[in-house]
């Protein structure tokens, strides 16, 4: 494999889980609500499927109960938001601690493991190809890596071509509107909220089981954090959205190279600066944007 | 009879939040009365415990402190991380590279810190004030540019030369410009401290500024209509914030930690808020909260000692504090 | 005739108000028509009960003569009606097409839908009701009047017999308004009934074949054909007896002097938030009298009271303050000069709900207790906010205690306290004894009129004519963000109602 072949996995693998993580934050702040808790459902997820994978011998068990983890936590938060009407903020950073502090614990309390512990399963890599030429690569990825342009193309259709995705949208533009259609908004925050949930499980997984075969504590590292970013600087859309992951994870792979071969004393951390000071940019443009429209 | 309401608003979600614990510790067999006493003994009772607390509160009462002037201008500024990281920059660059006695030393590195945190903070204030931008997304990214930032500063500019390999950490600071020894906690320290909180609060209640902050906050639409410079106070809540924040930073750089380290305190912003909420936003309060989770985090450290209890057991607590404390049907329901 | 709709003995209430007073109405299929009403007279209100939004205390509804729940806009849409309401259903973020598919009763796609199709769909509906727009147009970047044309597609989409339009001309321009009542007679000339609330009178005569009039929650007027009727019966009925029956009114309103206090001279003002800007405006404002502002509510009445206090900055035009210039001064430099406001909404605006009395008397003033540099004395701040609590007769334990504890009519004494003290040269006061009960409402009375008296000029902004008429010196109406006529004593409610809805 050459250094390009290599580039081009390390920014698939450092993308994947920031592009579904990121997509599905979307339908969240796509319905108003702006979800810190991303961070904390991924680290769930990645736990969830380590835990269960490890325990039952199989991936897909592992892939099921990270999702059913992450759809209770978001039911949790919906009920805390929606119904007891608190902080959307500060109750999604509450639910990224509760996570932190909730898979050390249990890995803890049910493996014994203290900082980290290794999986028993991975995800399969679908493609045996080659082990060398151009296309040798393709043998490294994951079977999520490979369904995520699927799962991008799913969001897509949900959010621009299905009546949910309208409703979503209407909520957390105008939410005037969607009661004035008779839309109950609140039962079309709790459906945003599942799906944000669905991808940030899927997302956990290929972080725990995918390229690494292991938890470890805190382990997403603020990559959450990282797709929301990534939602506002893709400006909501679904395709932009995961072009806006790729390209911090190209960030994370050039870093990487940088480290290994650059000469030019260039720091890594500056290129890893870049996706956000570009969202700090795309934002107070967009808010100047707003603000014109508003008063004008 | 408010202040009653807002009381048990606050005090509610944390005395929830140790419940939900306390089951969870004793559904995973864990021994609730050796758990308890580990924790009063590694907060308070122990030997240099509360010692310990007040190393732990010291930088969690700076970043609320400068959290409470933004909440009380209700700006979402989550940015005391960063603000702190910056602030301990600028104050590590005087400490290492300012040549000079110690007397003047220390304190421009100290007010240098204040000065980056502001500069940090203000970046944000100006362009949600001027130009309508999210200030949590602009401060959680502004977060990320600091760590980043500081990663760069430890490990190229001010690298440790001492130390191989990549390092995270910037040397040692002069021990004649430390404000505290090892143990992280000195008597100059507490008087500084306890004068920053006293200031606090002399700005937040006895100062127009301060006054007419809270009323900005509140009552928005009043303000305007009589007379009061809504952007201005804003502005100034930012400023104040990153102050504090940075002050929190340069006390962690000639205080405990003596140096510049990346990534030693990652999640002290966030937990400062949480204290700034349960504290009510009033300084007192916050002081009480503020020893609450420093003691938390001093027992964490102790625990393992006595007991296996995980120091993750910690975040969940905080965790479900930070998810209910700002419910508002609880407080109705506590409030009648 | 058929009967479209009928609604009988309808009663609603909010709280202690009462908006509507069982009200029975029968609407004949095939007609345009018209629901008249002041402000707060319940046509509004009528219209949302009729849709289905609102659901009455008591009633019951009948659409196209089949009997329907009320307080359900699902059976209201089944049944054959839809509304249009003043504030659009269309997601102003959404391109035309997504926006009807998303807020038409009428699907045109599926739960997954093909957006070729479903615009297409909506392009030829466009297209049928003479709207040639692309349906991937932004409906933020389209002039209000087309997005009102699609609201109507929208509405009528599901094959509506009976269409509500809920004020439509009230952000339309005149040529626009004229395309409106075309389009609406066009509508009719197909079979669909048409129910339109309206406050202007010129806009009745023109457009509808009966006219049904509100006041105070009560039906007034029977729908009635207004070929049979005159504008001046319609303003009467409207506006009502009015009873100059205040207690405090002038024995002969005289001016006391001709000092101008405060002067317009031709102020525009820009739209704001959906409230129209000022077009135009001048006057003088006296020393020693109250000048009341009449109007529809919406026509400018925001827009002066913010001009004046200093919120809103005039785009042409100038006002002073005894014959100086306010261009340059900020609000608080206005009020130390003695321009004083008490604003429309005492909830927000007069006053922080969550905020001490002490503070919200004040804070304002909080560099006047000034003891060391910039430290300020509180405790000097509470007790003076004490002593002019009581001086108002404010009902309070301490002033520590919220805005919110107080009643209403306590906080808006309190916020009198405040704007009525000190430096006092011009006033002006936006519906200050709206929701007030007898005696708060007479304690503003007397408070504007001690101030007049003792020199300063009183600007009353009220859609209440009997209080108008009780205490003003002179009576301006405001009509579209301009003064449709300054009136003097004797005031006769004629003459002001015909102003009010552009009878004249």
């Amino acid at each position: 494999m050459d250094f390009l072949d290599q580039f081009t996995i390390t920014t698939l693998r450092a993308s994947t889980p920031i592009i579904l993580a990121a997509v599905a934050g979307l339908f969240s702040i796509r319905a108003g609500i702006f979800h810190l808790g991303i961070e904390g459902l991924m680290l769930a997820g990645a736990f969830a499927a380590v835990a269960a994978g490890t325990a039952s011998g199989s991936v897909w068990i592992g892939l099921l109960v990270a999702i059913a983890v992450c759809l209770i936590l978001s039911v949790l938060y919906w009920v805390v938001i929606d119904r007891l009407k608190a902080d959307a903020v500060i109750a999604g950073l509450g639910l990224t601690a509760l996570c932190v502090g909730g898979t050390a614990f249990a890995m803890q309390v049910i493996f014994g493991r203290r900082g980290q512990m290794g999986s028993e399963v991975r995800l399969p890599r679908p493609v045996t190809g080659p082990q060398e030429g151009i296309l040798g690569y393709v043998s490294e990825l994951t079977i999520i890596t490979w369904a995520t342009p699927i799962l991008i193309l799913l969001a897509w259709i949900v959010l621009r071509r299905s009546r949910l995705g309208l409703q979503i949208a209407a909520v957390g533009d105008y939410p005037y509107g969607a009661e004035a259609s008779g839309v109950n908004q609140s039962m079309v925050r709790l459906k945003a909220l599942l799906i944000t949930g669905f991808g940030c499980a899927i997302a956990g997984t290929q972080l725990a089981v995918g390229d690494v075969a292991g938890f470890s504590e805190n382990m997403t590292n603020g990559r959450g954090f990282f797709a929301l970013a990534a939602v506002l600087f893709g400006g909501f859309s679904a395709v932009y959205t995961a072009l806006a992951g790729l390209f911090f994870g190209f960030a994370d792979a050039f870093g990487i190279a940088m480290q290994l071969f650059d000469q030019s004393g260039l720091p890594t951390q500056f290129v890893l600066m870049a996706p956000f000071v570009l969202t700090i940019i795309i934002v107070t443009i967009s808010g100047a944007v707003k603000k014109k429209r508003g008063t004008s | 009879m408010d202040f009653m309401h807002r009381a048990l608003s606050a005090i509610f979600p944390v005395i929830a939040a140790f419940i939900l614990a306390a089951a969870l510790f004793a559904l995973t067999g864990y021994d609730l009365y050796e758990v308890t006493a580990g924790v009063i003994e590694g907060a308070i009772t122990g030997y240099g415990s509360f010692w310990s607390t007040l190393r732990w509160a010291m930088p969690l009462l700076l970043i609320a402190l400068g959290v409470m002037f933004a909440l009380r201008a209700a700006e979402f500024n989550i940015g005391g991380q960063g603000q702190m990281m910056i602030g301990g920059l600028g104050c590590v660059a005087v400490a290492l590279l300012v040549p000079g006695p110690a007397w003047l030393v220390m304190p421009l590195a100290v007010l240098t810190g204040m000065l980056f945190g502001t500069l940090w903070s203000l970046l944000p204030g100006i362009l949600k004030i001027r130009y309508g931008a999210d200030e949590v997304i602009l401060t959680l990214m502004l977060n990320f540019i600091a760590v980043l930032f500081v990663s760069w500063v430890t490990t190229g500019p001010l690298k440790d030369p001492a130390v191989r390999g990549e390092s995270a950490s910037t040397p040692k600071v002069d021990e004649a410009l430390r404000l505290s020894g090892g143990d992280g906690m000195s008597w100059a320290l507490l008087i500084m401290l306890v004068v920053a909180a006293l200031v606090a609060w002399l700005i937040a209640e006895r100062t127009k500024t301060g006054l007419q902050m809270r009323f900005v906050g509140e009552a928005e639409k009043a303000a305007r209509w009589q007379g009061i410079n809504v952007d201005r106070l804003k502005l100034i809540s930012y400023a104040l914030a990153g102050l504090f924040a940075g002050l929190a930073g340069a006390f962690e750089v000639l205080g405990p930690n003596g140096r510049l380290v990346t990534g030693a305190t990652p999640t002290i912003g966030f937990t400062a808020i949480v204290v700034t909420i349960v504290g009510l936003s009033r300084v007192p309060g916050i002081v009480f909260a503020a020893l609450l989770f420093g003691g938390l985090q001093a027992a964490v450290l102790f625990l393992p000692i006595v007991s296996d209890l995980p120091s993750s057991g910690l975040k969940i607590l905080e965790g479900i504090i930070a998810i209910l404390v700002t419910a508002e049907l609880i407080r109705r329901r506590r409030a009648g | 005739m058929a009967i479209a709709l009928e609604c009988k003995d309808v009663d609603v209430r909010f709280g202690a108000v009462h908006a509507l007073k069982n009200v029975s109405l029968k609407l004949e299929t095939g007609k345009i028509h018209a629901l008249l009403g002041q402000n707060g007279a319940g046509k509004s209100t009528i219209a949302r009960v009729m849709s289905g939004v609102l659901t009455p205390q008591n009633g019951t509804l009948k659409i196209m003569s089949k009997p329907v729940v009320t307080g359900s806009a699902a059976q209201a849409q089944a049944a054959g009606l839809d509304i249009v309401h003043q504030r659009f259903a269309l997601p102003p973020t959404f391109q035309v097409g997504e926006a009807l598919e998303f807020a038409s009763a009428r699907k045109m796609g599926g739960v997954v839908f093909s957006k070729a199709k479903t615009d297409s769909a909506w392009a030829a509906r466009l297209k049928e009701a003479g709207i040639d727009i692309d349906p991937k147009a932004k409906l933020a970047d389209l002039p209000v009047e087309t997005i009102q044309s699609i609201e109507i597609v929208r509405a009528l989409a599901n094959d509506a017999d009976v269409l509500i339009l809920d004020e439509p001309t009230a952000l339309l321009s005149p040529s626009a308004i004229q395309d409106l009542f075309n389009n609406l007679r066009d509508l009719r000339d197909r079979g669909v009934t048409l129910i339109v609330v309206l406050h202007k009178l010129k806009e009745v005569m023109e457009i509808a074949d009966t006219v049904s009039i509100l006041r105070q929650g009560a039906l007034v007027m029977e729908p009635t054909p207004t070929s049979e009727l005159t504008a001046e019966d319609i303003s009467k009925t409207m506006i009502g007896e009015v009873v100059a029956a205040a207690p405090l009114a002038h024995a002969a309103p005289t001016l006391a002097s001709k000092d101008v206090v405060c002067a317009f001279s031709a102020v525009h003002s820009p739209t704001k938030g959906g409230e129209i800007g000022l077009r135009d405006v001048s006057f003088e404002l006296h020393a020693g009298e109250v000048l009341g502002v009449a109007g529809i509510e919406g026509n400018g009445q925001r827009a002066l009271a913010e001009v004046f206090a200093g919120l809103t900055q005039p785009t042409q035009g100038d006002l002073s303050l005894n014959g100086a210039s306010l261009e340059k001064c900020s609000i608080a430099e206005r009020r130390t000069l003695g321009l004083r406001a008490v604003p429309f909404d005492r909830m927000t605006e007069g006053a922080g709900l969550t905020v001490s009395l002490w503070e919200n008397t004040m804070t304002w003033i909080a560099d006047r207790f000034r003891r060391f540099g910039p430290i300020v004395s509180t405790a000097k701040m509470q007790t003076d906010a004490a002593t002019l609590l009581d001086s108002y007769g404010v009902v309070y334990n301490t002033p520590t205690q919220d805005g919110q504890s107080l009643s209403g009519g306590n906080l808006q004494r309190a916020i009198l306290a405040r704007e009525l003290t000190g430096t006092v040269k011009a006033v002006l006061a936006a519906q200050p004894t709206r929701g007030l009960d007898f005696n708060s409402t007479n304690f503003v009375w007397q408070e504007l009129n001690r101030v007049r008296s003792d020199g300063a000029g009183v600007i009353l902004i009220s859609s209440d004519l009997d209080e108008l008429f009780g205490i003003c010196d002179r009576i301006m109406v405001m009509r579209g963000g301009a003064v449709a006529g300054v009136l003097e004593p004797e005031f006769s409610a004629v003459q002001i109602g015909a102003a009010m809805v552009g009878a004249t």
